[in-house]
């Protein structure tokens, strides 16, 4: 369960795309969805969006559904909140509890509904990076941004151990639950606490075995990236820009559209 | 026969004073297979990492080719290329994120240029059967895989000598026995393999020469059956005996057979009982004649043909020896028999009227005639073995 995004990353329908332009179009989206003042742009980027990552890279659209209620809970609670907090203009709806008068005003509302059509259309964007570009692939566009190596062959070592360490920590979890170690809140602290530092010192004597093997095959301060990921058609760059241009000109176009 | 890695009173101890080594000396020839034996805490791994210059012995000397092992940077290089580490663990030695920059590394720090890096690489990755991986991250393989991955990368460096810790183990049986399977093939090439094991039966068959270690000293060195028909030193070192050897054993107690010439396989057991029994005048063996073993080199030879000999029933059983063969028949859709084992099953199934084809490349097709026709002599049962082009 804990590395399915991994494994979409590795084996989706655009995982041979450039990952340059995969990584333009779903930054790129994001920047336009955070910087849309109306939810239309937002709305429309979250649609094309989920539908390139279930239509073109063919994730599982059950997986996909379930992957963006997690963050759509959120921003649902929040937005709530927002939704009472913002007064100005004509008011919408009132009533009473406890005594305590609350009301959801024309500002609130609208900016509620812009909170979650951002983070909706921000959300998607970014499912669509992390299900289609593999971390490796965007390891190498940063260094080819000139991010200093030392930077990138640290976090590439990070990025492979942090699998290794999570099956210890499932194994230790599971070795204590066994022996009852979730057994009430007292407990469960306590066997978190065991887990951490059983977990550091596993680090720690996994990093030492790391130097040796490293020694052991002439280390001389050298990790090579591949870099042979494909390259970006002229097509492919054409549409993106293409898309980037609608999704811009909507927003403008709708600057002054308010729902309420 | 020259020395290829040589110890002399060898000890060392580790920072906290425990001493792990106390006064080695062994001699290892060129081009032999070498098994390391001996219980937990013997002192077999510390051995090893002495062979390629990870541990400095605290006394003694270590020598490669004659040479006394020199601890300056160049030197180390030079040994740990010439000398080749398989770790037990795949995930201590597979560190980078995808399968071609681990097998890359060593050359990358080798100082090759790109072309070379890439050209070393892909023979090393096709060596193992691992083409097409290259892009794989090491969590999304098998433990029978990042082995793999873990021997590819040792090759791509070119070494002499390779050594592996545990080789075998939390592999399944068929994995276990492909990989030992790939380090005979490596050997035929030439170079001279050494591992740890605690798989005696595993020892017992692929080892040519023993070393049994305990309490950080050498407690013998010899060919495996010598060592096996010496219960001391087996309980020494913490061992038991073969099955093979354990079966046998008990039929000579019972006196069911005269105890001259222990077997090495469950061929050549089957072998001594099926003797024993023409020997008593029981001869109930039910022979309809030898059947014949086709040994074919895939690499080169008509693949068609090959397909068109085997659907046409020409033979019972098809085996396939070394990873070339493997993943010809692989993509070739041809399902096998045997993967593991292959000449002595084949020959088994010949000895019972039965053909068989025997699919290989590379230095393994005169072995395996070689093997067969040197069965015939030692038995006296002569089972015809055809080259086929």
């Amino acid at each position: 369960m804990q590395n399915l995004l991994d494994d979409y990353a590795q084996s989706n329908a655009l995982r041979d795309t450039s990952p340059r332009l995969k990584l333009l179009l779903g930054l790129g989206a994001i920047l336009l969805c955070v910087s849309s003042v109306t939810p239309i742009a937002p709305l429309f980027i979250a649609v094309t969006m989920s539908l390139v990552t279930i239509g073109l890279a063919k994730i599982p659209w059950r997986f996909y559904s379930k992957l963006l209620l997690i963050p759509l809970s959120f921003s649902l609670l929040s937005a709530l909140v927002v939704a009472f907090m913002h007064g100005g203009g004509d008011q919408l709806i009132a009533f009473s509890v406890f005594g305590f008068n609350l009301s959801i005003n024309e500002d609130g509302a609208n900016l509620a509904l812009l909170l979650i059509t951002r983070t909706f259309g921000g959300m998607c964007s970014l499912f669509f990076i992390a299900l289609t570009t593999p971390m490796i692939e965007i390891f190498s566009v940063l260094k080819s941004l000139g991010l200093p190596d030392f930077l990138i062959e640290l976090s590439m070592l990070m990025y492979r151990y942090i699998f290794v360490f999570v099956d210890q920590a499932a194994l230790i979890h599971s070795a204590q639950v066994m022996r009852l170690g979730d057994a009430g809140i007292k407990k469960s602290i306590n066997s978190f606490a065991m887990l951490s530092s059983v977990l550091f010192l596993r680090a720690w004597e996994q990093g030492e075995r790391l130097i040796v093997a490293m020694d052991a095959r002439c280390y001389d301060g050298k990790l090579d990236l591949m870099e042979r990921s494909g390259k970006a058609g002229p097509k492919a760059i054409f549409v993106v820009i293409t898309y980037m241009i609608v999704v811009a000109a909507i927003a403008v176009l709708t600057r002054d559209v308010q729902l309420f | 026969m020259t020395s290829i890695l040589e110890t002399r009173n060898v000890s060392y101890s580790y920072a906290d004073g425990t001493k792990a080594l106390k006064g080695v000396s062994i001699s290892l020839e060129e081009g032999k297979k070498i098994a390391l034996v001996g219980p937990n805490g013997a002192g077999k791994s510390t051995l090893m990492l002495m062979f390629n210059g990870i541990l400095r012995p605290s006394a003694g000397e270590i020598l490669f080719h004659g040479r006394t092992l020199q601890y300056d940077s160049t030197s180390l290089r030079e040994i740990r290329r010439k000398v080749g580490m398989v770790f037990q663990n795949p995930d201590d030695q597979l560190f980078a994120p995808t399968v071609y920059q681990d097998v890359a590394f060593g050359p990358i720090n080798l100082g090759f240029p790109p072309e070379k890096v890439e050209r070393y690489v892909s023979y090393a990755l096709s060596y193992v059967g691992l083409c097409g991986y290259e892009r794989r991250p090491p969590h999304h393989l098998s433990g029978g895989e990042k082995k793999r991955v873990a021997i590819a990368g040792i090759l791509a460096m070119e070494p002499e000598v390779i050594i592996l810790d545990e080789p075998t183990s939390n592999l399944d049986p068929a994995s276990s026995e492909e990989i030992m399977e790939m380090l005979d093939e490596l050997n035929l090439g030439g170079k001279t393999m050494i591992i740890s094991t605690h798989d005696v039966d595993l020892a017992y068959r692929w080892a040519d020469e023993m070393l049994l270690m305990e309490n950080g000293q050498l407690l013998h060195q010899g060919e495996p059956s010598s060592i096996f028909t010496n219960q001391e030193l087996v309980t020494r070192a913490r061992m038991k005996l073969p099955l093979v050897l354990e079966i046998y054993k008990e039929l000579v107690c019972r006196g069911v057979l005269n105890g001259s010439s222990p077997p090495k396989s469950v061929l050549e057991l089957t072998d001594i009982l099926e003797a024993n029994g023409k020997d008593n005048g029981k001869d109930n063996a039910k022979r309809d004649g030898l059947g014949k073993i086709y040994v074919c080199d895939v690499e080169h030879s008509d693949l068609a043909r090959i397909k068109a000999f085997v659907n046409g029933k020409n033979v019972d059983h098809v085996g396939a020896m070394g990873t070339q063969a493997k993943m010809m028949a692989s993509s070739e859709k041809m399902v096998l028999d045997f993967t593991y084992g292959v000449i002595d099953k084949c020959i088994l199934k010949a000895l019972n009227g039965q053909s068989a084809l025997i699919l290989t490349s590379g230095g393994m097709v005169a072995h395996a005639l070689c093997r067969i026709r040197d069965y015939g002599k030692e038995s006296g049962s002569i089972i015809e073995a055809v080259p086929l082009a």
